[in-house]
């Protein structure tokens, strides 16, 4: 334990715990040790990358260390021609791709502030972002890892080579475990080639025609990489008001993208759609830089988001249900609407802190078990107890419990983050 | 009451196979061992199943799961005594839904069904083994299949988006990947029978190409052929496919199907490129190029859809048409990086001349998934071991180059020995721990996967019975 040095353990709080330390490994091997070690002496450990996706689930009912993977961020292999990567998982997913761009690569891992967010914490929140629908989740392109178990053993799962059936998808698991499982020690991918050519087009999308555009980029023959409808959310470059907006990236050869361009102009004129603005190169990834950080983004304490997961058809119906919800309880709702994936993420907020908290409470109760499926994704540290962070339903409640009880009988990694503190009490397994 | 009364009071007379001759039909799969199960079920759907299962968990019988049989590590061996639970009569689409693309279907749809229906829509399902004319979506999920195009679209685990299952307790649960908690779906697709019987798989589908061209290019040797995909791969360039044959194979192949590969060639380069038909063409000159670079003796382009369907047909029935010529065969599924390709087929070459065995390769380049196959006559003793030698050297050959034992057909009964050589006792460790949450008592395809932690020297006998023989012929072997 002396291995490792101490940080200042108030930059780990959270749920309005201090841990006692804060540890930095700098090593996988010191990794072991710190965790072992925690384990026994019964001290429970929050692990924490960038801290970006901290705000998923419940806050930890028992929180003594917070063991930070800032140090562990090496490439340990890169053979580009391979097309994969091996890092240690404290790497920021920045790095990551700025390592790859190097060689014309990338992993769409879709991060809300990818220069914070680490490569393991990603992973382990489950985070998938508005091109899962084209190019897949974090985790399909994981292709092997290493893990710290509670115990201090280190465990590995498939390897460096992209087609693998040796042994069970270990990776899988301990993917949006919310490190309540293991320590991401090592993540390995399977890479991309990157696009010659990225183009944003925006647009606005008045309330009028906003079922009609939704249809036409669903079905537009080049099928754009990503496809959201704004409504709010400002810094994502959506507007304030009842006017939303069109966000669309194409990825692509530079011939493939100009007459996506040519068929996307004529299929939202045709919707209604007034004219479009089109963005190219770095305008084009700040842009979608600014729409992935928006996704993460809380209005300070007054404000937090709802993610609603279903059929990308129903999105649209089940976005405006919660939002008018929303409004209904006198909170301002603002939408980001992935047409392609289906995902509906919701940011309700007050003008003023003070009534936020009664006028969430209000809108999550009546929230009721007919509601389609929802999550919290983020909200403020001292309401996250009281909500009902995994909506209303968690499927086979009992196995996942067994499974946290196999892997860390003596609930020392983030205790609570999946049943919450109520059923995290003294004899309950969570 | 005995095991079998139960199962026919649940399942009635007609759903039960308890006959010898019935049951020695499923006494094998595309390995070579054989086991006679004490009975085998005919289930119609789920509630069958769970039956099923919760009459042999109270018997104390294993239970095998299988679809088509066409693994090649007798995943769907059976285990002396148990019962078999075959998906045959679960074999609907139960939904297909075009606007979200996606479907959901018992464990007995035949992959290519699938694709089959979806056509309509402008859809299509992405993984297609080799086999997928007879092999099941069961047992691709159970095996986390791959097929040719692998490459592009990702194997089955990419595609599974939700599974209903059996638990031990005969209880039926369902895991989705958009659904809270720990991604059980993923963990269940690939393990092989061993954590639940899986009764409807949820699966997305995908947007049929615009444009889909098809390109033969022949080399000198397997090697060069495989230094190009090297060569294509390292360019940052993934076409929908890249496939081999080596001469061997394209001879057996030619001779069957027609297809015109060309064989005087020493291996032929199979390059699928699909996508918008804005960048076919540039697709196209861009990888020929690199072929050509690398040694390509000749390189030409399918010239309409017929021609493109026999390439892959005859592709896709490779092990099959090597019936002609081999009298027996035993084919092998490991990775590679894709780099290490042109060493590993020269590794395969020098173990098959150690060994005296003529070797055939067919298989997913583009992956660095090898499928070498070693000729042999059962009737020889000496060549019945030296490939189980040979087998296992091209195993560990592929570990040294930094890959695996396995691409696309599981550890199953065949590797579990070899397991061992890949993982540590600690990694193995954490997966007999999510074994345990969900079968603790061993009893879901018991005998797979895991190492017996048994003597390891058990000799293997992969000779082929003549109707195992029979029933690669008309499918085709799973590659």
């Amino acid at each position: 334990m002396a291995l490792a040095p101490g940080l200042d353990p108030a930059a780990f709080a959270l749920g309005g715990k201090v841990p006692l330390r804060a540890l930095a490994p700098a090593s996988i091997e010191e990794l072991a040790a710190v965790v072992k070690a925690c384990n026994e002496a019964g001290e429970a450990v929050v692990v924490f990358g960038g801290g970006t996706l901290q705000g998923i689930g419940f806050s930890p009912a028992r929180y003594d260390i917070a063991i930070s993977t800032a140090r562990l961020d090496k490439v340990l292999e890169y053979e580009f021609r391979d097309l994969t990567i091996s890092v240690e998982c404290g790497r920021s997913v920045e790095r990551l791709n700025a390592t790859l761009a190097e060689r014309g690569q990338f992993v769409p891992l879709d991060a809300p502030s990818p220069g914070l967010s680490s490569v393991g914490g990603l992973l382990a929140s489950g985070w998938s972002g508005p091109r899962r629908a084209t190019f897949g989740r974090p985790r399909d392109f994981v292709i092997g890892s290493t893990v710290v178990l509670a115990d201090g053993t280190v465990a590995k799962a498939g390897g460096m080579v992209v087609k693998n059936v040796t042994g069970y998808d270990m990776s899988k698991l301990w993917c949006g475990s919310l490190g309540t499982l293991a320590v991401l020690a090592r993540a390995n991918f399977k890479t991309l080639p990157l696009p010659e050519t990225t183009r944003v087009a925006l647009a606005a999308l008045p309330e009028r025609t906003r079922r009609r555009a939704v249809e036409h980029v669903a079905a537009l023959d080049v099928e754009p990489s990503v496809a959201i409808a704004l409504h709010g959310f400002p810094e994502a470059g959506g507007r304030d008001g009842q006017e939303g907006r069109l966000f669309l990236m194409f990825e692509g050869s530079h011939t493939l993208v100009d007459r996506a361009t040519r068929d996307l102009r004529s299929a939202i004129g045709a919707a209604g759609v007034p004219e479009t603005t089109l963005l190219d190169g770095t305008a084009a990834t700040s842009a979608f830089a600014r729409l992935l950080d928006a996704y993460g983004a809380r209005l300070g304490e007054r404000s937090l988001t709802y993610r609603s997961c279903g059929l990308p058809g129903e999105a649209l119906s089940r976005c405006d249900a919660l939002a008018h919800a929303a409004t209904r309880h006198e909170l301002h709702a603002e939408s980001l609407l992935d047409i392609l994936g289906g995902d509906a993420y919701v940011r309700v907020s007050t003008k003023l802190t003070a009534e936020f908290a009664a006028a969430v409470e209000r809108l999550d109760a009546s929230l009721g078990t007919s509601s389609p499926t929802y999550t919290i994704f983020n909200a403020p540290e001292m309401l996250r107890d009281g909500l009902k962070m995994w909506g209303n339903e968690m499927t086979s409640p009992a196995t996942q419990r067994d499974i946290k009880h196999r892997f860390d009988p003596k609930a020392t990694f983030a205790p609570g983050r999946f049943a919450g503190r109520a059923n995290c009490s003294e004899g309950k397994r969570a | 009451m005995s095991t079998i009364a139960r199962l026919y009071e649940a399942l009635g007379s007609d759903a039960v196979l308890t006959a010898p001759e019935d049951l020695s039909v499923y006494a094998y799969d595309a390995y070579s061992q054989e086991r006679l199960p004490l009975a085998v079920v005919l289930p119609r759907d789920a509630r069958d199943v769970a039956d099923v299962v919760r009459i042999a968990y109270e018997c104390g019988e294993p239970i095998v799961p299988r679809g088509a049989g066409t693994g090649l590590c007798g995943g769907a061996v059976p285990v002396e005594g148990g019962i078999v639970i075959s998906f045959a009569r679960m074999n609907r689409v139960l939904a297909l839904d075009a606007r979200n693309r996606r479907a959901r279907v018992q464990p007995g749809v035949i992959n290519l069904e699938l694709s089959k229906a979806a056509a309509p829509f402008g859809l299509f399902f992405g993984p297609d083994p080799s086999s997928q004319k007879i092999s099941t979506l069961g047992g691709n999920t159970g095996t986390n299949a791959g097929g040719p195009h692998a490459l592009s679209y990702g194997s089955m685990t990419n595609h599974v988006l939700g599974v209903e299952y059996v638990r031990t307790d005969g209880s039926l649960s369902y895991a989705a990947l958009d659904g809270a908690g720990y991604d059980l779906t993923g963990v269940l697709v690939g393990s092989e029978g061993t954590l639940g019987v899986i009764t409807a798989i949820d699966v997305r589908l995908l947007r049929l190409p615009r444009s889909t061209r098809v390109c033969v290019a022949a080399f000198g040797d397997v090697e060069a052929a495989s230094a190009a995909v090297s060569a294509i791969v390292g360019a940052g360039l993934l076409p929908t496919a890249l496939e081999i044959m080596d001469k061997l194979i394209v001879s057996a192949v030619e001779a069957h199907y027609h297809a015109g590969y060309p064989t005087d060639a020493g291996a032929v380069l199979l390059v699928e490129i699909a996508g918008y038909p804005d960048d076919a063409e540039s697709g196209e000159r861009t990888i020929a190029q690199i072929a050509r670079e690398c040694g390509a003796l000749s390189w030409r382009a399918a010239a309409g859809a017929a021609e493109r369907e026999a390439l892959w047909a005859s592709r896709k029935g490779a092990a099959g048409s090597l019936g002609r010529i081999a009298p027996n065969y035993y084919i092998q599924d490991a990775t590679v990086p894709r780099t290490r390709l042109p060493q590993a087929l020269q590794r395969v070459d020098e173990i098959a001349r150690a060994h005296k065995l003529p070797v055939g390769n067919v298989f997913h380049a583009g992956d660095g998934n090898l499928h070498p196959l070693l000729i042999f006559d059962r009737r020889e003793r000496a060549q019945v071991d030296a490939v189980a030698s040979a087998g296992k050297a091209i195993l560990e050959a592929c570990i040294a180059l930094g890959g695996t034992i396995s691409g696309e057909h599981g550890i199953g009964y065949e590797k579990r020995e070899t397991l061992p050589l890949v993982f540590s006792p600690d990694d193995l460790a954490a997966m007999a721990r999510l074994r345990d949450v969900f079968d603790p008592k061993r009893l879901f395809n018991p005998e797979k996967i895991f190492p017996s932690g048994a003597v390891c020297g058990e000799v293997r006998n992969p000779a082929q019975t003549q109707s195992q023989r029979q029933t690669l012929a008309a499918g085709g072997a799973w590659l």
